[in-house]
């Protein structure tokens, strides 16, 4: 069963503290979502996570295996995968391509060995007619799809999709809907960073909210939604009016 | 196999047995000779170049660096190693088994300064002694090593640079062992440069047919066959998976390792694979020509390459070194000069105005280079047609 351990997490740029004693903990197959107002420290909680940046302190285990020291292809051969907040699909690459890179990555064998399994996937994210399609010739919605095809492939244990929903059309936002549902069934954890307030309360069971570098709340996301903290912090409202 | 995989194997085979059989009708002609295996040199250069640039996406200015490195390790091979079967007591040696690997002293460019230590030797070895310079695939092999060994090096060094500090970088390395090279007269014999043996001195035996060490002929199968098998392994390379994580890299350093790509170990491949070819290249354009000089790491040479592989086309392989090939011949067929009425056109210096010029157009107006276009249109001329019908026949079916 999956675990994620993040103990007491600071990282500083220069003299800026961006994340302060941030510590939580992910066991087994959560659906979590990871909110905050814009500068709160959540790219950077997840580049750390990812391996991308070093931590000033603190460490990151992941399935009881020391990550934050890592570097990034090692810590997605661990069991982590991610998406980036600006979607980042290999453009001149096509989309069968896109979807090979990650499972040849993990395993030294032919891409014939993994064609069959790209193709469900695509099937899957409703883009089996783009299989030959370059990446640069898809649209946003399907550029989110091609990313979220390539955890697929990948099959890490823990995945954290930054802003998932951002600029989709509903209709491409219902598959993404499913895939969070499927993939989570399946026994994957998965961290949701999002600005849509109403996706993420419906979606996530529990709730993980950062402000400015402090983890300000980690529970049940009603109970966190009425917190006088979170609302004050975030949600923007004054806490007499809660 | 689909069509147009086999149409591109079929075409592919066609050129090289066109390009196996053309000395017959180019052998009357050395200029033309001379043409083709000077094309095929930078062929090999400009698809490599594009391996390195176009593939993998690190724009280095270093890779007639790598070039002078083989071609000068082979030289210097040549200048300054010797083998005999006696030890000379008076040069630096070292003994393997009953073989005696003897390093020269340096001897400048008057060569009347310092006195040659194994001649000096030769009245005290003993009668029957043999003394061999090294043969050419000795200093092929050492080209090609470290070729290997600086582009490991570069590569290691140029890890977190990108775009233009690469460049930047990649232009600095070059220039620094072009002035390496010209200040270190004792050595290398600075501007006035290393001579190089022929690639087969005692002249060959082919198709029943005897050839001269000067005759074109070898030489212009020599560089068809380095071309040939680099080509090869660049072409499996590129097809492998070293080939998608390179491009991977290329088109997202950061988002290829989130997705468990060795990036660090990749980029520095490329650079060592893309080195060693190019250091091969130098050894056999050495050998041919006959003289290496420090003036081909002038920044010129480089432009000449990256010139040649932005109008073939930089995203591949083939397109590179067709355009490598027309070029060469075309920059040379053009030096004919013409007169239009009353106007004289010297086209010894105009022909440098049009290459420039279309390579400012080829950049303006066709970013994939002229070749690749042909190409991919040949390659993925269906690939829209079937997404318009698989997308349909989603929509037509039941679920939909």
């Amino acid at each position: 069963m999956l675990k994620l351990e993040v103990n007491n997490l600071y990282k500083n740029f220069g003299g800026l503290q961006v994340l302060r004693d941030v510590t939580f903990e992910v066991n087994g197959p959560e659906l979590i979502g990871l909110i905050g107002p814009n500068g709160a420290g959540k790219t950077t909680l997840t580049n750390i996570l990812d391996g991308a940046i070093k931590p000033s302190s603190g460490t990151v285990y992941l399935n009881d295996k020391r990550v934050d020291t890592l570097p990034p292809y090692m810590v997605a051969r661990a069991g982590l995968g991610r998406t980036f907040q600006v979607t980042r699909a290999f453009r001149r690459m096509t989309v069968l391509e896109n979807l090979l890179v990650p499972a040849m990555a993990l395993h030294a064998t032919g891409r014939q060995n993994f064609e069959a399994k790209a193709r469900e996937v695509l099937d899957f994210l409703t883009m089996s007619h783009l299989t030959n399609e370059y990446g640069r010739a898809l649209s946003g919605g399907q550029q989110k799809l091609l990313e979220l095809g390539r955890l697929l492939m990948l099959d890490p244990s823990l995945i954290i999709l930054d802003e998932p929903f951002a600029g989709v059309h509903p209709r491409l936002m219902e598959v993404i809907y499913e895939y969070i549902h499927r993939v989570n069934s399946d026994g994957k954890a998965i961290i949701i960073i999002s600005h849509d307030m109403d996706t993420i309360f419906t979606l996530s069971k529990r709730l993980l909210v950062l402000n400015y570098g402090d983890l300000i709340a980690d529970g049940d996301p009603q109970i966190v939604k009425n917190d006088p903290l979170v609302k004050r912090a975030y949600l923007g409202e004054d806490e007499e009016e809660g | 196999m689909n069509l147009n995989r086999m149409g591109g194997w079929v075409v592919g085979t066609l050129g090289v047995i066109a390009l196996l059989v053309a000395p017959v009708w180019l052998t009357n002609s050395p200029y033309l000779m001379h043409l083709a295996i000077t094309s095929f040199f930078y062929a090999i250069l400009a698809s490599s170049w594009s391996l390195l640039a176009g593939y993998a996406g690190q724009f280095s200015f270093g890779h007639m660096a790598f070039m002078a490195i083989g071609a000068y390790s082979a030289a210097l091979m040549g200048y300054y190693v010797r083998f005999t079967t006696a030890a000379t007591n008076l040069c630096r040696e070292l003994s393997l088994g009953g073989i005696w690997i003897v390093l020269l002293n340096p001897q400048g460019v008057t060569q009347t300064n310092t006195p040659n230590c194994l001649e000096m030797a030769k009245a005290t070895m003993p009668v029957g002694a043999i003394i061999m310079q090294p043969p050419v695939w000795a200093g092929l092999l050492a080209g090609i090593l470290m070729g290997a060994l600086f582009g490991f090096l570069v590569g290691s060094l140029v890890l977190r640079l990108r775009s233009t500090y690469l460049a930047l970088f990649t232009i600095g390395f070059s220039e620094i062992l072009r002035a390496v090279i010209s200040a270190e007269i004792d050595i290398t014999q600075g501007q006035s440069g290393l001579k190089m043996s022929p690639l087969f001195p005692g002249g060959i035996s082919l198709f029943g047919m005897e050839f001269g060490a000067a005759a074109k002929v070898p030489p212009y199968y020599a560089m068809l066959l380095l071309f040939l098998i680099s080509m090869a392994i660049m072409g499996w390379l590129a097809s492998s998976r070293f080939g998608l994580f390179i491009r991977a890299i290329r088109e997202d350093e950061e988002a290829a390792a989130a997705l468990g790509v060795h990036v660090v170990r990749y980029k520095v491949l490329v650079f060592v694979v893309t080195a060693t070819i190019a250091a091969a290249a130098g050894v056999i354009q050495g050998h041919y020509i006959g003289i290496i000089t420090p003036n081909i790491l002038i920044i010129l040479q480089m432009s000449l390459v990256i010139a040649m592989a932005v109008i073939g086309g930089l995203e591949s392989l083939v397109s590179a070194a067709i355009g490598a090939i027309i070029i060469e011949f075309m920059l040379e067929l053009l030096r004919n000069s013409f007169d239009i009425g009353p106007f004289s056109v010297d086209m010894t210096t105009w022909r440098l105005v049009f290459f420039g010029a279309l390579l400012m157009l080829t950049l303006r107006f066709r970013r994939n280079g002229l070749i690749h276009p042909l190409i991919t249109w040949f390659s993925r001329r269906n690939v829209g047609q079937e997404t318009v019908a698989n997308r349909a026949a989603a929509a037509a079916a039941p679920d939909a």
